[in-house]
């Protein structure tokens, strides 16, 4: 019951659940042999694709299980958009969408959707910003209404921008400030990259989040929150053709924007390990290392997602192998590689055991991913990690929810929801040759960066009156 | 643009309070074939077809209630173990195999249950059900996996010590539940967890495990004709116990006026908060009276506290109360978070804010945007096949309505504001309050001053 609005981390761990960082449409690969018929075809989940006058992308897929919809709209805009001086702004927008639209006053927009006995919530990522509803099918007007007001005209009025600024801060706190991943991870970004949009944190810096004006909010909106930036999407219990007519009458009349910006990436090459530490009171040392992996334009994305499950998904996967089972050195050890527009990060992420210094757990992870760049995983190892992606696909699709995220995810990141019809016969196509290949370009010690936990005494900071 | 704004105008504003609830379409549920193998373990399949999946679900009446004093977390290492070597799989094979088919096996526990749950796709149904009745009825407790689970348990409780939220969770049990056997984390104690031997985990599966004090659920693309056949072969070498049901949980100890504890963290800028009081077990008659005021209050993002602490005075990201209903007992809290400097007013405000509520009841708007809130929401719970399979376990577990499910919408629509007014009057306690924060002890007692008695205390 917990009112989160604003999860930085939903996006994280849908992707994580769901097994959607799949690539696809980038690649020119051949078709792969496949070892037997996917159970993922066009077949499990047709979709009707229309593009509006104004540039909207509508996407619908019907299921008549429960009598319920699910209405996404996602919008093509998130951190990377930003400057210095405005991080956190797209974050911010995700509070303020809720917050008063020309003809829904400040409070309405939620008391309205409850009424109606309707959810709403969004998150924000570095490429994007999604808000999503669940309703019952009788009530597919209420959030087509509220959605397309405010996508014509929010209202961003002083008070409001003022009073949930806090609410931004204390959701920083939360996240960043009192959460020691968090603050690692925040400090991993902005390490790894100089010049990349992805050194900034999506939630922003506070001093930012300070500055942040009206007049920033007001020429943000008009940029990104156009029809032609955003994609809606409808699952569920409902008539696509009118659902249709109602989604044309409704955001049929806003009118597009220019195409804003296209966020610029500078990030030089990387050139040799960087560290950063951070000091904090804790019982144990954590510590986060990034390789520089590819955006989605590449086609080793595969690769990378079938690296990330060899490594670390689940207790047999390599790393909770040798750390936390063998060597018995650390809580937790795990691997994650999402897939970004823009150039990101391979991760890996340690918690040490009591008394375990961060340089044995590198020394342990260096060792794993040397064995890998070396030999190669085994012909099952893969085949275990396509396995795992390919039901992990499946369990995306249980709720209309989950499947109106993929759609839209696909459709924004790959550009094409088709992607992910093709994905995972792109996994089928990977092979233990190049999962090895992969790895030695990716887990170079030159382009990595590390971020240490280094415990301070719990209570060695004095206490602030 | 304006042929539009005022089709908006019209059709939004038109909206509040909103129409009469729709006969909203009803809720319909694939059947449930229910089954008592000869071990006496307790079957229901309910075959759905929407994807190629199959989820098991298994609850023991076992959880840390059962833990004995000084054995906490017994409980919970036991189900860390039933997946570390089972049947003929070692720990490393088990979690290979369960991978290698893309699924998952998982073992945890709660207060009362002890669950384990399987999920594979329908083409891989015999490997998970062979591995799922290994964990349930063959595991091995190997020594050496005993010891490293042992280990990682006493890891993650250090670990845990460097959450706010977490120790705020684990600190409020014993200050809110007292000397019930409730009233530790299921994890345990550092102590306790210690003190705990491999031959108290072949102990507790053995009393506590067994067919005949379990339920199973299978929901998914399976015929019930035949898997409930093959479940009576599988399981045929698990044998019942035949000793007595669990004891009942004793009711928890009154709480007398409003007292404080303050959980020292010095480090911390955002003070976590928990308020507890107590209230009622799962099948009290005023369930869903109490569903509904408790939405009013702090459920969803129009809640009397969401808007008066976050939207009004930007206190908080999020604040809740919620009503934890075990079998026998129950407790009532507000958990909320907030800068340090705004830990007093947060609470104060939060104290005004219910017991307006409580004095004055809600409007007949708040009322019906209530009931259809969760009468809205309820179908999107059942989407899932792992969320149906435990929803219809807990019909079992509470020994609840055997209709709960198909009559949630009759019985939330007959809640009246009568039935409202009562529940807030009696079960919304304010007076007999336990207070916890976790922040820094030295800031935290200035601004508690004058609440009711302060002790500080180190992280348990």
């Amino acid at each position: 019951m917990a009112s989160v609005r604003g999860s930085l981390l939903a996006l994280a761990v849908a992707l994580a659940v769901t097994g959607l960082r799949a690539p696809a449409g980038a690649a020119t690969r051949p078709a792969p042999p496949a070892a037997g018929p996917s159970q993922f075809t066009p077949a499990l989940l047709p979709v009707q694709r229309v593009v509006l006058g104004n540039g909207l992308t509508v996407l619908l897929h019907e299921d008549h299980s429960v009598p319920a919809v699910a209405f996404w709209q996602w919008y093509r805009v998130g951190s990377r958009d930003e400057r210095p001086g405005i991080t956190g702004i797209s974050h911010f927008f995700e509070h303020m969408m809720f917050n008063g639209s020309k003809n829904v006053p400040p409070k309405m927009y939620d008391r309205i959707l409850e009424s109606n006995g309707g959810y709403s919530n969004a998150f924000t990522s570095n490429d994007m910003t999604a808000y999503y509803e669940e309703v019952a099918s009788d009530r597919l007007g209420v959030p087509l209404r509220l959605d397309a007001d405010r996508m014509a005209a929010l209202s961003l009025l002083p008070e409001q921008l003022k009073s949930e600024i806090q609410v931004v801060k204390e959701e920083r706190r939360l996240r960043v400030e009192n959460d020691i991943a968090g603050m690692l991870n925040e400090q991993l970004y902005a390490t790894a990259f100089n010049a990349s949009p992805y050194h900034w944190p999506v939630i922003g810096w506070t001093r930012d989040l300070d500055r942040i004006t009206r007049e920033d909010m007001v020429e943000y909106f008009r940029i990104h929150y156009a029809p032609d930036n955003c994609i809606v999407v409808l699952t569920g219990d409902f008539n696509s053709r009118a659902a249709l007519d109602s989604i044309r009458a409704y955001f049929g009349g806003i009118p597009r924007q220019p195409q804003p910006p296209t966020p610029v990436d500078s990030e030089p090459e990387q050139r040799g390990e960087r560290r950063v530490d951070v000091h904090y009171p804790a019982q144990d040392v954590s510590f986060q290392i990034g390789y520089k992996a590819p955006g989605v334009r590449d086609p080793d994305l595969y690769v990378c997602d079938v690296l990330s499950s060899i490594l670390g998904e689940g207790e047999s996967s390599r790393l909770h192998q040798a750390l936390v089972y063998q060597r018995e050195i650390a809580l937790d050890a795990g691997a994650s590689f999402q897939t970004r527009i823009n150039p990101g990060l391979f991760e890996i992420s340690v918690e040490m055991k009591p008394g375990r210094t961060a340089a044995e757990g590198v020394a342990a992870v260096d060792s794993v991913l040397g064995a890998l760049v070396e030999k190669g995983p085994t012909d099952r190892e893969v085949q275990k990690a396509r396995n795992l992606l390919e039901a992990g696909f499946i369990r995306g699709l249980k709720t209309n929810n989950g499947v109106g995220q993929q759609i839209a995810y696909y459709e924004h990141v790959f550009g094409d929801y088709r992607a992910m019809f093709t994905a995972i016969d792109r996994y089928r196509a990977v092979t233990a040759a190049d999962c090895r290949r992969v790895a030695k370009k990716i887990f170079d010690s030159n382009k990595r960066t590390l971020a240490v936990l280094v415990p301070e005494k719990p209570g060695a900071e004095e206490a602030r009156p | 643009m304006n042929r539009l704004a005022a089709v908006l105008l019209v059709a939004v504003i038109g909206v509040p309070p909103g129409p009469p609830p729709a006969a909203a379409a009803p809720v319909h549920l694939p059947p449930v074939t229910r089954a008592k193998l000869r071990n006496g373990l307790t079957v229901l399949v309910m075959p759905t077809r929407r994807l190629p999946l199959v989820d098991m679900r298994l609850v023991a009446r076992a959880g840390a209630v059962n833990d004995p004093a000084g054995k906490e977390g017994i409980a919970s290492l036991t189900a860390d173990l039933v997946t570390q070597g089972a049947g003929k799989r070692n720990a490393r094979q088990f979690a290979e195999d369960i991978a290698f088919v893309g699924g998952s096996l998982d073992a945890g526990v709660g207060a009362e249950q002890f669950v384990v749950s399987c999920e594979v796709l329908k083409k891989d149904l015999a490997t998970g059900l062979e591995l799922f009745h290994d964990a349930i009825a063959a595991p091995t407790f190997p020594a050496e996996e005993f010891a490293r689970k042992k280990d990682e348990a006493l890891g993650a409780i250090a670990s845990e010590r460097d959450d706010p939220s977490s120790v705020a969770d684990v600190a409020v049990l014993p200050f809110a539940l007292g000397s019930s056997p409730l009233a530790h984390p299921s994890v345990g104690w550092e102590k306790s967890v210690q003190s705990l031997t491999r031959d108290d985990v072949l102990a507790f599966h053995r009393r506590w495990i067994t067919p005949d004090n379990a339920l199973l659920a299978v929901v998914g693309d399976v015929d019930p004709g035949t898997l409930i056949p093959e479940l009576e072969r599988r399981f045929a070498d698990w044998k019942p116990s035949g000793a007595a049901a669990a004891p009942r949980v004793p009711p928890l100890e009154k709480i007398n006026g409003r007292t404080v504890e303050i959980v020292s963290k010095p480090e911390v800028t955002q003070t976590q908060i928990r308020m507890t009081s107590l209230g009622v077990p799962r099948n009290d008659p005023d369930y869903f009276p109490i569903e509904v005021a408790n939405l009013i209050l702090g459920g969803g993002f129009t809640s009397r506290l969401v808007n008066a602490i976050r939207v009004e005075q930007g206190l908080t990201y999020s604040i809740s109360t919620g009503f934890r209903m075990y079998r026998d007992v129950g407790t009532f809290s507000v958990v909320t978070f907030t800068r340090n400097e705004t830990l007093r007013k947060t609470i104060d405000e939060t104290l005004k804010v219910i017991e307006k509520l409580v004095s004055q009841g809600p409007t007949d708007d708040e009322l019906a945007k209530a009931k259809r809130y969760l009468t809205g929401q309820y179908p999107l719970g059942l989407q899932a096949s792992d969320a149906l399979a435990q929803q219809i376990l807990d019909v079992e577990f509470f020994g609840l309505d055997p209709h709960t499910i198909e009559s949630f919408d009759e019985k939330v629509n007959a809640v009246t504001m009568v039935d409202v007014r009562r529940v807030l009057g009696t079960r919304f306690n304010t007076r007999d309050l336990k207070i916890l924060v976790v922040s820094n002890p030295e800031v935290a007692k200035k601004a508690l001053a004058g609440l009711g008695p302060i002790e500080v205390k180190p992280i348990p």
